[in-house]
Formats: structure tokens, sequence, C-alpha cells
């Protein structure tokens, strides 16, 4: 396995287990209501939040500087990669945007506390997914021209 | 008809005419890592000009010793 590839992996477990680490959270603290009223809970959120895809960019980068460790196929494998990025952040915000008309077409208005959790579910999905598309990359396999 | 271009390669043909270089030892003097030896011995990759240059400078032979580009009619 070549070294982008195995971090790539690492990144992918970390970041599906937040993801689901974080849906957790929010089913064990009722509901996305508490999450606009409990200050702690909001901190926990952002942390992880943060924390994440800060890490994610910390092992990267450690990959990418040290000599030998990416070669011409590996970059090409990564240019690649935001291509899987992409269509799976705009997949996640035609979710959010036809679920939440679908459950708040009474109201007429969506509460403000959805903006934040789009932000998150996006910046997730998009670290997920980079991973996902570094990982189709080696798997497909890519050529020059 | 459509063609279909293939470039093949002899790395692994090679590699065995040069007492029986290793995949790392290639990719460490070609300046790649050994996972792209690899994938080019299975066809899985065509390489950029100036690898091929370099993987051919390794063995000390032309690029077209070590890679032949096929063309085909389907």
């Amino acid at each position: 396995m070549a070294p982008l590839q195995k971090r790539a992996l690492y990144s992918l477990i970390i970041g599906v287990i937040f993801a689901v680490a974080l849906i957790l959270l929010f089913v064990a603290k009722g509901d996305v209501t508490t999450f606009d009223e409990d200050s702690g809970f909001r901190l926990i959120v952002y942390a992880l939040w943060i924390g994440v895809p800060l890490a994610y960019l910390v092992i990267m980068n450690l990959t990418l500087r040290k000599p030998g460790q990416v070669d011409e196929r590996d970059r090409l494998i990564m240019e690649h990669a935001p291509r899987t990025q992409f269509l799976s952040v705009l997949f996640s915000l035609m979710a959010w945007v036809i679920v939440l008309t679908e459950a708040f077409r009474d109201q007429g208005q969506v509460p403000v506390i959805y903006l934040t959790l789009i932000m998150i579910s996006t910046l997730i999905i998009g670290t997920i997914a980079q991973s996902l598309g570094i990982l189709i990359g080696y798997w497909r396999g890519v050529n020059n021209g | 008809m459509a063609r279909v271009a293939k470039i093949r390669n002899r790395i692994r043909r090679l590699r065995f005419d040069h007492d029986e270089m290793t995949q790392e030892d290639l990719a460490n003097r070609a300046g790649c890592t050994r996972q792209t030896i690899i994938a080019l011995e299975q066809g899985k990759y065509v390489p950029s000009i100036e690898l091929a240059f370099r993987i051919a400078k390794v063995f000390g032979v032309t690029l077209e010793e070590v890679f032949q580009y096929e063309e085909s009619s389907q």
C-alpha cells in the first residue's frame, strides 16, 4: 500500500468515526434544539468540528512533506480526488434542501441552527470524500494523458 | 472503427536482465515509489515522459526499448 493510500485510509476511518460519534452525540442529547440551547454541547461540537479537519490536514501534510513518500502517480490521484469530493458535497446539499423543505414546509421557515449543521456536515463529508476519492483513484488507476 | 492505443513496457524483463534488480531498487533510482513500479509492470499506469526517461536511464537503454506504443482498430 502506498504511503498516501495508507494515510487516506486512516483519514477515512477517522472521518467516519467522527461523523458517527457526532450523530450519536446529537441523538443522545435529544434533538437539534439542544444544540441551540446548550452552550456546553455547542462547544464540544465546535471543538470536534474544527479539530478533525485540522487533524486531517496535519496527517496529509506530513505525508506530502516527507521526501520519497509521494510521486507523480500519487499526485495525479490527488488531483482527481476533488471530483468525488465535489459530487459528495453536491448530493449532501441536495439532500439537506429536500429534507428541510419537506420538514418545514408548513412553518414557512427553517430554524437558523440548520445553517451551522449544514456547514458542519459539508465539511465532514468533504473531508471523508477526499479520502474516498484518493482510495478510488488507487483502486481504479490513473494515467497521464 | 475506433482506434485503441496501448503502451506496453518491458520493465519486469529488464529488471531481471539487470541482476534481478528489485522493484524497490528501481523505484529509488528512478525517483518514484515501489507501488508505481508495481502499477507500471501490471500495465495499470502510464508514466509521464520524464519518469519514462528516468526508468530508461536506470537500465541504460533507449525509451523505445522500455516502452512500446501499440495501436489497434476495434
